[in-house]
């Protein structure tokens, strides 16, 4: 019983967390991005700061936050009042900071003869209305939906870009990451799924045109599914987190967003 | 004369065919099954042995196991050379070759340098269960094959070990995460918002504040000793039971008292046999994922746990990468080519060279103990 | 010579009396160690219901919002709307699949030689697009660098065009020719060789052709897709409003809760300040009660409305199933026609019933725990983190572990037995001594190891297998999803066959010897005295072998998050066999998926929790009768 209580005070004592910034939320930004992001900061003479990043999902963003276990958010949608709230009440002010701008992309596996796509045939097919690509001019095949998982933020401005707000059906494939519905798509003659735009690029994969506007980085306005990406912080924000804000709104960093295939926030 | 001899040669029984049908759907369902096993392993070899083993001496590219992850990035210089090169030196390259484009950019993330980080993770999260459940998993056996009578007490007890058994592991991933990270106490100053429960300690302004060791090092080990302690007792309790009777019976009479004879007479015989078995018990929890994914593991981090700590306390309740974690992540969250396989099949051949290690260890040490321990 | 017992020291004795000794210390110290595990237990137990059990009277609250929001009353509608909208898919398809078919063979053509032409720029794509990036006027590439180039693309060009896929449709002179102009095409061409376009073209005039006696049928399909458009545009307006509505209500809720913690927080409070400064901060926190009436009176006076668009669809819908014909000479055609036959009189039955659900429906209508409870155990919908409403089915997940259990226990119950009974019986010691190993081995290969396995490898060869036309008679091939059941269920399979071989075995082994003895002593042959006298005398502990491998594959974890496809949905048991090849959730899956994201404390966060006591128990009900059975054999 002694040892027990001896160990359990030693790791008592050690709560005091190591001084890291911890970056938490959005797949979409956090698989590719933002790693490049922090190699390019620590390349950029910050090599003593560490980083942490775990991308789940937009919505694991808020939680980490609220609980102080991530110091910086990702997230690939706008934060919710109810999550603003669950940070306030825990006495943290989140701020708000666009990183970048993105585009969902349909994509459709290569040997699809499909290019273009209306809202209309996209809301139809993601709610599940149009079940066969005959019904849209295809060459007959069931329609395999692949989605994000829930967390997703995507997943979530999916719904409301391009679904009205309506449900999936419960035939989509809910899938962890962009690149996993990539790789779905690209060995699945009859797929269809979301990506941002960084991941559009995937072998086996083609982006399809949405109303005449084809999802590249000059048709940003125009396009229908085009998002905001942002970092929340709180309003303190510790001075490395600061620090790495800052230098993603520098030249340097918004060139590495642009070459990971983002848009930076001044082209728009 | 009639000779019995013949009788019995003259032709094969009856059942014959039945029996050699029998014997050979049963052989061939048995060596089905060890082709397919096979069969992996040489896929998984062919795959990602090339990664860890180069033709030319010292045979071994250690940078793989030495290196920590990063992205790599894939690009052709003006001369159409195409480089893979991870992160670092990659910014190292373009500093160098200040002005030259690089073409056709592509970028792939955890899949450069190496596994050093996921190895560390591991290693450190195994060493502390381990030692976690050595102590008290031991320590139980004891009582249970040294002290126990029959009891309700220890009726409960090997009820218990019985049911925490077969918990599924994503059941003590739950377990951990509400318990460890959520719930158990620490002191500090500033307890936090979700904090069970503070009470006030007597010492300066510190309080004793239930509120869990969050994502952490130390969660992660209590959680997988929890899972891997009632295969430690069992284990355990088995070698202690394997040492003869009689050995306990001398020493008693001898004078001894009940803990000389256990210290002096039975656990020496018996660390063998309870080494061996914790072998086998390190390769499931090294192998884990479920019970971690929530209490300790991360999927980037740029350092080695040790490196960077203010104090040493800080590598207990910071977060790990891990092998197994980090394999999930390579399989779920980046795409599979050319590029990627390096990462993809080198961590996978080396997970499985750890647990092929481990396990061929425990096999090879069991079958010596065998046949050194005879009494 | 007797030896005198030297006096034992005093203070031991002394405490011995009291009760207290160095001896009883350290066995007290064992015990308390042993008794860890049932703390551990104890405490999984604990947090789990501590955690889990919260999530029923919260799931109740949902489910009441879902109820006084109006949420309830727009599903009427949308379910119609649903019905509505899959029998127009399945008219749709119906009428595709006639056309499709009638021009199969122009079908087939054009679909070939664009195949032909994508399979060949599959593999010499990224080069030429390479080589056309780099010869744009704003990059400078050297000149060496374009020849490799160039010479790389030559070198793929010729081995694409050896590898081309079958064109058994086309004559062998239209591939030499398509073959032709790929070969002599610049490389920096993007428009499709000639061949290609005027097979498009020949099928799309073949379409143009079967379009016009299809008319009637198109017209019948347009008149009944817009009748529902007016049900379609009210159900969106009503959504709107009744979305606002839920949304204040739970935003008063999560204030209400803030200020419920504030005041908590203020009455433990000792400085008086502190105490006054929380509880004004709770004041201001006093959410405005809702106007739930308001909006739901809205609502209620729409109900007349909403009766005649429904009615009017009815209608519609009732004189145009007349018109439908019977019969198209496609057989898939014709097949999709019956199946909207079919449908259509409980699409009509339901609209019928539809006035009178609405007129019934109340806001005020209690929701009692037990519905909670019921359309829990009984859900059919996993909906979670959706904007509409999330609800929590377990039936989905439940079947999807339970589909992925019988394919994997299916192929290791033979298997494993099998192999166990080989070994012990049949084996030489040579054999025993490759087989076990390597079996043993199988054991130690991490999970996550065998789920890269399944989504990197095993997924994919199991998918091209399934596209081969000489395997087309499998029920369920060709497989749409290359992660599914099936795949996860051999992995899993691969999984349990260790712990059911070695259980087995150890089972087959306890069989007393003079069993074997006896029956050879009889003159039975080895093959009947282990069939005959063994295995049965090893049963109960085979089973308990068999039980504790499906208690394995219930509660794995890693293979199901990677392979089983998640695909949350009840598996459609109508294609029979074909069922095994659909993705699916399972319970442990779902843990893994979303633990992470979701809100400490909220409704979804516990339904985690109560799938995990479910898990517990089953797996918990699993061991305790497999260890049933292994006593009985013991005894």
């Amino acid at each position: 019983m002694k040892t027990i209580s001896t160990l359990l005070a030693a790791a008592m004592i050690s709560v005091a967390s190591a001084q890291t910034l911890s970056i938490k939320g959005s797949d979409t930004l956090g698989a590719k991005l933002v790693p490049q992001l922090a190699e390019g900061f620590k390349a950029a003479g910050n090599a003593d700061v560490k980083f942490e990043i775990a991308a789940e999902g937009s919505t694991t963003a808020f939680p980490a936050l609220a609980n102080g276990t991530a110091q910086i958010g990702m997230s690939s949608r706008q934060v919710k009042d109810d999550e603003r709230t669950i940070c306030l009440t825990k006495g943290v002010y989140i701020k708000e900071h666009p990183i970048c701008h993105d585009m969902i992309c349909v994509i459709v596996n290569k040997n699809s003869p499909l290019a273009k796509l209306t809202k209309d045939q996209v809301a139809k097919i993601f709610t599940g209305q149009v079940k066969d690509w005959s019904e849209i001019g295809g060459t007959p095949g069931k329609i395999s939906i692949y989605t994000r998982n829930t967390s997703s933020g995507t997943y979530k401005d999916w719904q409301k870009l391009a679904m009205d707000g309506r449900d999936y059906p419960s035939s989509s494939l809910k899938m962890a990451g962009n690149e996993q519905i990539a790789q779905e798509v690209a060995k699945n003659r009859n797929g269809i799924g979301y990506v941002g735009l960084a991941y559009a690029k995937t072998a086996g994969t083609k982006t399809i045109i949405i109303d005449g506007v084809e999802p590249v980085a000059a048709n940003a306005k125009k396009y229908a599914y085009a998002r905001l990406c942002y970092f929340y912080a709180p309003d303190k924000p510790s001075a490395e987190a600061e620090a790495f804000m800052k230098y993603i709104e520098s030249d340097a960093g918004q060139d590495i967003v642009r070459k990971v295939g983002f848009i930076p926030v001044k082209d728009v | 004369m009639f000779n019995p001899e013949t009788l019995i040669r003259k032709g094969l029984p009856k059942g014959h065919f039945k029996d050699v049908a029998a014997r050979s759907f049963l052989g061939g369902i048995t060596y089905l099954v060890v082709s397919i096993a096979v069969l992996l392993f040489a896929k998984i070899i062919a795959d990602g042995a090339p990664v860890l083993f180069k033709p030319e001496a010292p045979f071994v590219d250690f940078e793989f196991l030495t290196a920590k992850n990063e992205t790599l990035h894939v690009f052709d210089d003006a001369q159409g050379n195409r480089h893979q090169l991870p992160a670092a030196a990659y910014s190292q390259y373009v500093s160098q070759h200040e002005g030259a484009t690089q073409f056709n950019e592509q970028t792939y993330s955890y899949s450069g340098g190496g596994i050093a980080g996921p190895i560390a993770g591991t290693a450190l999260l195994t060493i502390g269960s381990m030692i976690l459940a050595l102590f008290f998993g031991v320590s139980a056996a004891i009582y249970l094959s040294e002290y126990a009578k029959q009891s309700p007490f220890i009726h409960a007890i090997r009820l218990a070990i019985l049911n925490l058994a077969g918990i599924p592991s994503i059941v003590f991933g739950l377990f951990g995460f509400s318990v460890f990270v959520l719930a158990v106490p620490v002191i500090t100053s500033a307890p936090s918002d979700r904090s069970l429960l503070a009470i006030p300690l007597l010492i300066g302004d510190y309080f004793l504040s239930f509120q869990g060791w969050n994502s952490s090092l130390m969660a992660g080990c209590a959680t997988l000793a929890c899972m891997i302690l009632p295969v430690i007792i069992t284990a355990s309790e088995e070698s202690l039971r394997a040492v003869p009777q009689g050995f306990r019976d001398a020493s008693l009479a001898m004078g001894a008292t009940r803990w000389q004879t256990i210290r002096k007479c039975v656990l020496p015989f018996s660390l063998p046999g309870i080494l061996t078995s914790s072998l086998l018990a390190i390769t499931r929890v090294a192998g884990e994922t479920a019970p971690i994914m929530f209490t300790a593991a991360v999927a980037a981090k740029d350092d080695l746990p040790w490196q960077g700590l203010k104090n040493p306390f800080d590598l207990l309740s910071s977060q790990v990468q891990a092998l197994p974690y980090h394999i999930y992540t390579l399989a779920a969250r980046i795409p599979s080519s050319e590029f990627t396989q390096r990462a993809q099949y080198g961590s996978v051949f080396v997970f499985l060279l750890l647990v092929a290690f481990l396990s061929l260890g425990s096999m090879i040490l069991r079958a010596k103990l065998r046949a050194k321990l005879k009494w | 010579m007797p030896h005198e017992d030297p006096q034992p020291p005093e203070p031991a004795k002394r405490f011995q009396k009291q009760g207290f000794s160095y001896e009883n210390a350290i066995k007290f110290f064992f015990a308390s160690n042993a008794g860890l595990t049932i703390v551990i237990l104890a405490l999984i137990i604990t947090f789990l219901l501590k955690e889990g059990l919260g999530f029923f009277p919260g799931y109740q609250r949902e489910l009441e919002v879902y109820r006084i929001a109006g949420l309830e009353f727009v599903d009427i509608s949308r379910k119609n709307l649903t019905a509505h909208e899959q029998i127009t898919s399945i008219l749709n398809r119906s009428y595709y699949a006639e056309i499709n078919g009638n021009c199969a063979h122009q079908m087939h053509r054009s679909q070939e030689a664009s195949a032909l032409v994508n399979a060949y720029s599959d593999l010499t794509g990224p080069t030429r697009d390479l080589i056309v990036n780099n010869s744009q006027p704003d990059s400078s590439p050297s000149p060496e660098m374009l020849t490799n180039l160039k010479k790389n693309f030559e070198k793929q060009k010729s081995k694409a065009l050896s590898t081309l896929p079958p064109t058994p449709h086309l004559t062998p002179e239209e591939r030499q020719a398509l073959i032709e102009s790929i070969r002599s095409r610049a490389f920096d061409a993007t428009e499709d060789p000639p061949l290609v376009a005027s097979l498009a073209t020949e099928f799309a005039e073949a379409r143009e052709k079967q379009v016009k006696p299809l008319e009637r049928l198109r017209t019948t399909i347009d008149t009944f897709e817009s009748a529902g458009s007016e049900l379609s545009s009210l159900v969106s307006e009503m959504t709107g409003s009744v979305t606002a509505t839920k949304e204040k209500i739970q935003h008063a809720d999560i204030l209400e809760k803030d200020r419920k913690t504030l005041l908590a927080a203020a009455s433990g409070a000792k400085d008086p300040v502190e105490r006054e400064k929380l509880i004004a901060a709770a004041h201001a926190s006093l959410a405005e009660k809702p106007d739930i009436e308001g909006p739901i009176n809205i609502l209620m006076e729409r109900r007349p409305a909403c009766i005649a668009v429904h009615q009017s669809l009815k209608d519609a819908a009732a004189s145009i199933s007349t018109q439908l014909p019977n019969s198209l000479t496609q057989p898939e055609a014709t097949n999709l026609l019956k199946v909207a036959h079919n449908l259509w009189p409980l699409f009509l039955a339901d609209l019928e019933k539809t006035p009178q659900t609405i007129n019934d429906w109340n806001h005020k209508t209690p929701v009692p725990l037990s519905t909670a409870i019921s359309s829990f155990l009984t859900g059919k919908d996993w909906v979670t983190g959706g904007e509409w409403q999330d609800f929590y089915g377990i039936l989905p997940l439940a079947a999807g572990s339970l589909m992925i259990s019988i394919v994997a226990l299916t192929l290791a119950i033979p298997s494993g037995i099998g192999a166990a009974i080989y070994v012990n019986q049949f084996a030489s010691k040579r054999e025993q001594s490759l087989i076990k190993p390597v079996i043993e081995f199988i054991q130690a290969i991490p999970s996550v190891v065998l789920g890269f396995i399944g989504i990197l490898i095993f997924g994919t060869i199991l998918r091209d297998l399934s596209l081969m036309d000489s395997l087309r008679w499998i029920p369920g091939f060709p497989i749409e999803e290359r992660l599914n059941i099936f795949t996860a269920g051999c992995l899993l399979a691969l999984m349990s066959i260790p712990t059911i071989f070695s259980l087995a075995e150890d089972a087959i082994n306890n069989v007393p010897s003079a069993y074997a003895e006896a029956a050879e002593a009889l003159g039975a042959s080895r093959v009947q005295t282990t069939f005959r006298v063994i295995i049965p005398a090893a049963f109960s502990g085979i089973l308990a072998a068999v039980l504790l491998g499906f208690g394995r594959v219930i509660g794995e974890t890693m293979v199901v998050l990677l392979v089983a496809g998640n695909r949350i949905k009840i598996p459609d048991f109508t294609s029979g066999l074909g069922t095994f090849f659909q993705p699916c959730h399972t319970l442990t899956g779902i843990i893994a998926q979303e633990l992470g994201e979701v809100p400490l404390g909220s409704v979804h966060y516990r339904a985690l929790f109560v799938v995990g006591i479910l898990l517990f128990a089953v797996v918990l009900i699993i061991n305790a009768t497999a260890h049933r059975f292994v006593n009985r054999m013991r005894q």
